[in-house]
């Protein structure tokens, strides 16, 4: 059994950092908040441009994402700011951040007669919440409450010989101790998706593996181009990948090779139960990462080829290479360098034992490089158009 | 035993990843599975990129991790640079679509 300190909520769920929100529902709502969370230090600004004029699936799925970061394991409570009457609404958010027992509001500018009363009450609502959450107190907890976020970032070939089997060897570790992972980017199983289906733990969840690729691959079909160029993403060409099945079949590798417990739909929340888990998202990182946020992982890796600053302000971002020269040209993107595991005379072990150790610090409290330079994305991926 | 700086992944791989820069005209040994494969490297192969452990004709297989990785858009060489100017892909591919619709 191995503890970590971290902070309990009212549903059970314990995070391991204690973060306040100010979430937009709407673009119009998104001044607002950055103008709040620059003047209310500590606060988290969540922008976006939809939550209005979207048909009903992208509608669920906008609130859904914004509801998993306004409830997610690390965050405190969460300010909601709407512009008027919305497609998103706001009441409504505030209302279902409220049945996890945390701490939320709801300001709306129309209702506060224009955006500097609106800023006045966000920055009081804010503030009120950052304080109080300041003083709560990290607790020590096992550490099978976590939950582990992988995702991969400007691959290349080194990606698939050294540092996803890093990433797999931390992640399974945590699922031995009784906690879970997910990772995602479904057209990046192309290619892979037979072998996939034959790790999950039964028929329903096998077929429905098939069917998201075939979905996946309908969709890139439909709009009557080659999907080269959009995957692989130029960088990735660069450092070597040259399909997207090549892509595929290397971004797999951060997954190990244990049982596949279940599928969720983008920005769905990871089951409680023990194991590794699919969740369906584009190959797109900010889009993929924002939808693993949502569903609640604690902490994400991001393992990368050539570097990146993707990162997640909500789930602690740590980044991980095995490609030597990356580590020496975006040293401020690399918080782990294993590749002395794939060009020195360092193993896999030794690799994802420097991972695991980060990730033990971190989970405690250290902050990743995107924390301390304040880097963070966040995009909702959409399936349909606006209206 | 081949070069540990060029790795096939699976035995019936006939792709190989150059884990250092390559020079054309330079001869690498290959672990292929309980194999070794010798190859003329036949162009510069900058890092992390591919060679052919083997000629591939026009349309056949590409293979890495033992799977398909899309298939030879021309004839390629063994020791030639394996990469998005000879090798297609098999997915997303709705230009395809398109002209058999």
């Amino acid at each position: 059994m191995t503890d970590f300190l971290g902070y309990e909520r009212s549903d059970g769920s314990i995070g391991i950092r204690n973060f306040v929100p100010i979430i937009a529902t709407a673009p119009y709502a998104n001044d607002t908040v950055k103008r709040a969370a620059e003047i209310v230090d500590d606060a988290i600004p969540i922008t976006h441009p939809l939550g209005r004029c979207q048909t009903k699936p992208d509608v669920f799925q906008t609130y859904r994402t914004l509801l998993g970061y306004a409830t997610h394991p690390n965050t405190y409570g969460a300010v909601v700011v709407a512009h008027a009457g919305e497609i998103v609404d706001g009441d409504e958010l505030a209302d279902d951040i409220a049945e996890t027992g945390r701490p939320s509001a709801s300001i709306n500018i129309h209702d506060e007669k224009g955006v500097m009363n609106g800023l006045k009450a966000t920055v009081n609502a804010t503030r009120e919440m950052v304080q109080d959450a300041s003083a709560q107190q990290r607790q020590p907890h096992d550490i099978s409450n976590l939950t582990f976020g992988i995702n991969c970032a400007t691959s290349d070939t080194t990606s698939g010989l050294c540092q996803h089997k890093a990433t797999a060897g931390a992640a399974w570790r945590l699922i031995d101790e009784g906690g879970r992972a997910v990772f995602a980017e479904t057209p990046e199983f192309f290619g892979g998706e037979e072998g996939l289906a034959e790790r999950a733990v039964n028929d329903d969840v096998a077929q429905k593996i098939l069917d998201y690729v075939d979905n996946w691959d309908q969709r890139l079909q439909e709009t009557g181009y080659d999907v080269r160029g959009a995957q692989p993403t130029p960088d990735n060409m660069d450092g070597g990948l040259t399909t997207i099945e090549e892509k595929a079949l290397g971004a797999l590798v951060k997954s190990g090779d244990g049982p596949i417990q279940d599928l969720v739909d983008y920005a769905e929340q990871i089951p409680e139960e023990s194991g590794m888990y699919i969740m369906d998202s584009p190959g797109h990182g900010a889009e993929s990462v924002t939808g693993i946020g949502a569903g609640g992982a604690h902490f994400m890796i991001i393992s990368t080829g050539q570097g990146h600053t993707l990162s997640n302000a909500i789930m602690p971002t740590i980044k991980i290479t095995g490609n030597p020269g990356s580590a020496e040209r975006v040293p401020e993107e690399t918080d782990v360098d294993v590749s002395e595991a794939l060009v020195g005379d360092q193993t896999i072990d030794w690799a994802t034992d420097e991972l695991w150790d980060e990730i033990m610090e971190v989970v405690n409290g250290k902050q990743t490089l995107s924390e301390v330079l304040g880097e963070s994305q966040f995009a909702i991926h959409r399936i349909g158009p606006s209206t | 035993m081949g070069d540990s700086h060029i790795v096939a992944v699976e035995s019936d791989d006939n792709v190989a990843t150059a884990i250092r820069e390559l020079n054309g005209g330079e001869t690498v040994t290959v672990d292929v599975g309980d194999n070794e494969v010798t190859v003329e490297v036949a162009e510069d192969v900058t890092f992390g990129h591919k060679i052919a452990l083997e000629d591939i004709p026009e349309g056949e297989t590409v293979y890495k991790y033992g799977l398909s990785i899309g298939y030879a858009s021309r004839d390629i060489e063994a020791g030639e640079w394996v990469h998005a100017h000879n090798v297609e892909s098999n997915y997303g591919r709705g230009d395809l679509a398109e002209e058999t619709a």
